[in-house]
């Protein structure tokens, strides 16, 4: 809502600026409120709903360099929902990786010294590595059809 | 294959389109910037802390890990505020090495008395609420020193699993060491007595909760004493003494909530309570055997407080409570949580009510007590749906689980009740499991994902479990880095995989491949995620297409893996019967040979026939049956000692289940298939056993022997064997009386092999005085075998037809006998040339019978459309067999099956011919 205003702003007097964002990203951010902004929050209309999932799925679908600054974008602008999205978005392309995946996916300098890195490590292999215990014990509702050729 | 092909075309199609969209932006975004300029550790702290908030510990670890800058980011202490560590191992040396990021930590979940002991090293001072489940062992040292390091602990939660080795003691130390203790719940104590109630009514002025469930002896008079307590659970303690409990709780004076769930309390306390405590609001009493018994609903109606029993409109008393809000009952909890101006004293009504209903519910829902279904079809499912929307974590999952036991009524034979099942997706429960499928706890994604696993059980939610996306998002789950995770998700896959329809699915969603990676991530993880992995594996390499991305996927090897190292017999079982069902596509593809090729393969699937678990020896010995269709892999069987193992499998299973019997004599079946190894299962003792088993009522068991016993008998010495050990008798019922036609023909091919001469030059080699009575003996039985043969060939032949066309030797009337005497299955036997060549042999045999029954059996494999129909005439080419055939044909004294058979054999073989032209 308060981008909302803001663009209302922005086009009425044809004239805010809207520093740190370029222009690319800002007509993106602006098609983003667009499709998300007309309708208030409380109508409960579930096609809506699912409509608007397609189209943030497809709307994150854009390069890193993009994605970052439309993070920027929404950060500064201050737009809630659009800085949920574009960091889960982030956040699902880390999941899963490794250390040296992800530095090799964003691009990321290792500038820690070697203790750093050990102290990492020890973190690291003790919670990843760890295997689950084996002492659990369900109750048996897991229940399996079997199928024979 | 063309399949594969294109799908994999359209998938770096799918590259291309997203990469010609990246491409379009980037120059619209910039002409400068490259990925390699992008300096990601720029982004303000904010959104940095927010991503880090998105991601689990694993993957948190790893970015922190990256550089400097997310080093100290991810580190901050508002991103380890809360820790769960159910899924990981959790010892002191571990808890040690996380305690520098727990100076801030307030909340701590845990699993096991292991983790109970080791928490105390993350020296988490400042933690404010502690859970901890699957404790059983915790013991009073334990909790005592767990209170006394955590002085500012305010909720303590041990349960829902019994701390049968907690005593008063620990209760009292918990009490006089947190005097911030807010909620106390705990399971299963054998006794709390007065000094324990007591020294947490003295110390804990701010105790507002507790929950004594399924305790054995609790004080009551104390109980009195807790004047702070607004909610109290004793849901599942024994030997309470109703009359005065009511007596004592009555005068608490803050007291809004009481749960006596799962109790023998009885109408008069009920009411007597209710009287008596003045701010009374709500009493829960689910699945209270008395109170259902005694009927007389009319006491419970006291104005102004809330009765919740099994048999009470449980959504029409909500609902009571929110009459400013809510409209329609079944919303209530709906409504609650999304209406802002509920005020504070309510919404901890609600919240207790969410836990305590959860935590009944699910507990009715293991034991599964006769006589409920009208509530669970009622209320009782759409209940365990709202709880399963709540914001409580915990209560989310226990609804989840909820959910995933009380559709299965009966854990032995795994049913899983169709209206309770079909109840849950009519009230959208398939798309609320998916929803928490898809959440970012991995807590909640591992109960949904059992509760989406128990309830495709039934196929109707199967498909509906499809229809929504689950078969994609369970195998996203399937590559948890979370065990437990992975391991319900597998669960689903497999019971997923049990449709038809569902397979190519799975594959396409790279299901195959996940459940594959499962296998090479915990190749020692434990029993339940293997054999779910496994047995999912097993269902999907039953479909040729999906068999071919198992093996793609590595799955030979690794199921190869499993069933050479893997101690458990489920994992076994599940392990060997993928390995069936992957080779049991025969010549449409290589995985059968691929198996045999693994190194160990074979010698493992030999080593498991010989396991304690039936169901183990019966996957394995059918996969090597399956297995046997490779003529090299036969032949490796035989070197690793599978004729050993599989006869005296063999012997030894007279009472067990037909499908190990079956499964024993189809492996000697495919072992037979060469002569080397028929003389060897012969030598063995495989003949007696085979022919216990021809003996089986069970068509499926008697018809794969009698296929063994046939392949046995083309040996003179095990046609001997089958004599002497009693098998012509038995031959010979099968022969007139097996309901399969099939089981029928071979019993007579045996016993045409038997008799056809050959055996007669064995049998003759021996003591001449013994020689003498075999003879008279062998004769008896040689005139019985051939009057049975000749009566099976004859019920093949309907007169009328016959002499049609004997006179008209019209193609239509030939047809119509060779479609009369056809048997279906009998397209799938594949015979040698030596086979082939017995029965062209046989067509000049002394005995009329046998020469109608070869002539018979030739027609059999040679009918076109056949399996094998081309190879036979091939073979039958090569033989030179037409000329014969024609003089069978034509031969006068020949009784009548005999000529027309051979002439369709002739006709069949020209058709062949046609064929093998065009």
């Amino acid at each position: 809502m308060v981008i909302k205003h803001m663009i209302e702003d922005d086009c009425a007097d044809n004239g805010i600026r809207v520093p740190n964002v370029r222009g690319e990203i800002l007509s993106l951010v602006v098609a983003y409120c667009n499709k998300h902004g007309p309708v208030q929050n409380d109508s409960e209309d579930n096609s809506r709903s699912d409509e608007l999932k397609t189209y943030d799925a497809d709307f994150v679908k854009v390069d890193q360099a993009t994605l970052f600054h439309l993070i920027l974008a929404a950060n500064f602008l201050n737009i809630k929902s659009l800085l949920d999205l574009t960091c889960q978005t982030v956040g699902d392309m880390m999941k899963g990786k490794t250390t040296e995946e992800i530095r090799k996916m964003f691009n990321i300098k290792n500038d820690l010294t070697p203790e750093e890195e050990e102290e990492g490590l020890i973190w690291k292999n003790l919670v990843v590595a760890s295997t689950p215990e084996g002492e659990e014990e369900f109750r048996g509702e897991n229940q399996w059809s079997y199928e024979i050729w | 294959m063309s399949r594969r092909v294109r799908r994999k075309g359209a998938q770096s199609k799918d590259k291309v389109i997203s990469q010609t969209y990246s491409e379009i932006s980037y120059s619209e975004t910039s002409h400068l910037e490259t990925k390699r300029e992008l300096d990601w550790t720029s982004l303000p702290d904010d959104t940095v802390l927010q991503l880090f908030s998105y991601l689990n510990y694993r993957d948190r670890a790893n970015l922190a890990s990256t550089c400097k800058t997310f080093r100290v980011l991810g580190s901050s202490p508002c991103l380890w505020n809360s820790l769960d560590l159910r899924a990981h191992k959790c010892d002191p040396s571990i808890a040690s090495s996380l305690a520098s990021r727990c100076s801030k930590l307030q909340k701590l979940r845990f699993r096991g008395s292991d983790a109970a002991n080791a928490i105390m090293n993350l020296q988490a001072r400042d933690l404010r609420e502690i859970s901890g489940d699957f404790c059983r062992d915790i013991t009073d040292a334990t909790l005592s020193v767990m209170a006394a390091r955590h002085e500012a602990l305010e909720s303590l939660q041990i349960g829902p699993d019994f701390c049968e080795k907690i005593s008063s003691d620990a209760i009292k130390a918990v009490g006089l060491c947190c005097p911030r203790l807010k909620r106390l719940r705990i399971s299963g104590v054998r006794e709390i007595d007065g000094d324990a109630i007591n020294a947490l009514a003295n110390c804990c002025k701010q105790l507002g909760e507790i929950g004594f469930m399924d305790c054995v002896n609790v004080d009551e008079a104390a109980l009195g004493n807790l004047m702070s307590v607004r909610f109290l659970s004793v849901a599942g303690t024994r030997n309470m003494k109703w009359s005065s409990v009511s007596l004592f709780l009555g005068k608490l004076p803050n007291l809004v909530g009481v749960d006596v769930s799962r109790t023998d309390i009885n109408s008069t306390a009920v009411s007597r309570l209710l009287s008596s405590a003045q701010r009374l609001k709500v009493l829960c009493a689910l699945n209270c055997p008395i109170l259902e018994e005694e009927g007389n609903y009319g006491v419970y109606n006291v104005k102004g407080k809330l009765f919740i029993a099994l048999f009470t409109d449980i959504f029409k008393g909500l609902a009571s409570l929110f009459a400013d809000i809510t409209r329609e009952e079944r919303n209530v909890f709906w409504d609650w949580r999304n209406s802002k101006n509920v005020d504070k004293d309510l919404n901890d009504v609600m919240n207790w009510l969410e836990w305590v209903l959860s935590h009944s519910l699910l507990r009715v829902a293991e034991s599964n007590p006769p006589g409920l279904d009208s509530f669970w079809l009622s209320q009782g499912a759409t209940l365990l749906l709202s709880l399963m929307q709540s914001l409580q974590e915990d209560v989310q999952e226990r609804a989840a689980t909820g959910l995933a036991t009380f559709v299965v009524i009966d854990d032995e034979n795994a049913t899983v009740d169709r209206g309770r099942a079909e109840a849950v997706m009519r009230d959208g429960g398939i798309h609320l499991l998916l929803d928490l499928a898809r959440s970012c706890r991995e807590g909640v994604q591992s109960e949904a994902a059992k509760a989406i696993a128990n309830l495709s059980v039934n196929a109707k939610v199967a498909k509906a479990v499809a229809e929504e996306g689950g078969i994609s998002i369970l195998a996203n789950l399937a590559r948890s880095m979370n065990r437990l995770v992975a391991e319900e998700a597998a669960g689903g896959l497999w019971n997923l995989s049990v449709g038809q329809e569902h397979k190519g699915a799975i594959a396409d969603v790279g299901g195959v491949k996940a459940l594959v990676d499962l296998i090479f991530k915990w190749p020692s993880g434990g029993d339940g995620v293997l054999e779910r992995a496994a047995g999912a594996l097993a269902n999907l390499a039953a479909d040729d297409k999906c068999s071919i991305e198992v093996a793609m996927a590595g799955g030979v090897h690794a199921l190869v893996l499993l069933a050479r190292s893997c101690k458990f017999d489920g994992v076994q079982e599940q392990a060997a019967r993928a390995l069936a069902n992957l080779a049991a596509h025969g010549d449409s593809n290589g995985n059968n040979a691929a198996v045999g090729q693994e190194a160990g393969a074979l010698e493992a699937l030999v080593q498991l026939t010989r396991s304690p678990h039936e169901g183990v020896r019966q996957e394995a010995a059918g996969a090597l049956w399956n297995l046997s269709f490779d003529d090299r892999n036969r032949e490796a069987i035989a070197a690793a000692g599978g004729v050993e193992a599989l006869v005296a499998l063999a012997q030894n299973c007279s009472n067990a289940s037909q499908g190990l019997q079956e499964r024993a004599a189809g492996a000697l079946w495919g072992l037979s298939v060469s002569e080397a190894n028929s003389i060897a299962i012969g030598r063995e003792g495989g003949v007696a056993p085979l022919i216990a088993l021809a003996c089986s009522d069970a068509e499926d068991v008697h018809e794969t022997a009698a296929g063994a016993l046939w392949n046995l008998a083309f040996n003179p010495g095990n046609a001997l064997r089958i004599v002497e050990e009693g098998g012509v008798p038995a031959l010979v019922h099968l022969c007139s009386s097996s309901v399969s036609k099939m089981a029928r023909f071979m019993a007579a091919l045996t016993l045409a092999y038997m008799f056809d001469g050959r055996m007669d030059e064995v049998a003759l080699v021996g003591p001449s005085s013994e020689g003498i009575s075999k003879s008279v003996s062998l004769d008896s039985a040689r005139r019985m075998a051939l009057k049975h043969i000749e009566e099976f060939v004859l019920t093949f032949s309907d007169p009328q037809t016959f002499l049609a066309a004997a006179a008209s030797s019209a193609p239509t009337s030939l047809a119509h006998v060779a479609e009369a005497a056809r048997i279906q299955e009998a397209g799938h036997l594949r015979c040698s040339g030596a086979e082939i060549g017995r029965f062209v042999a046989m067509l000049r045999n002394s005995s009329s019978t046998l020469r109608a029954c070869a002539a018979f059996a030739l027609l059999q494999f040679t009918i076109p459309g056949g399996r094998h129909a081309m190879h036979h005439a091939s073979l039958l080419q090569k033989a030179g067999a037409a000329r014969i055939l024609r003089a069978a044909a034509a031969a006068a004294t020949a009784p009548i099956e005999a000529k027309i058979f051979a002439k369709i054999v002739l006709r069949n073989l020209e058709h062949h011919q046609v064929e093998a032209l065009l």
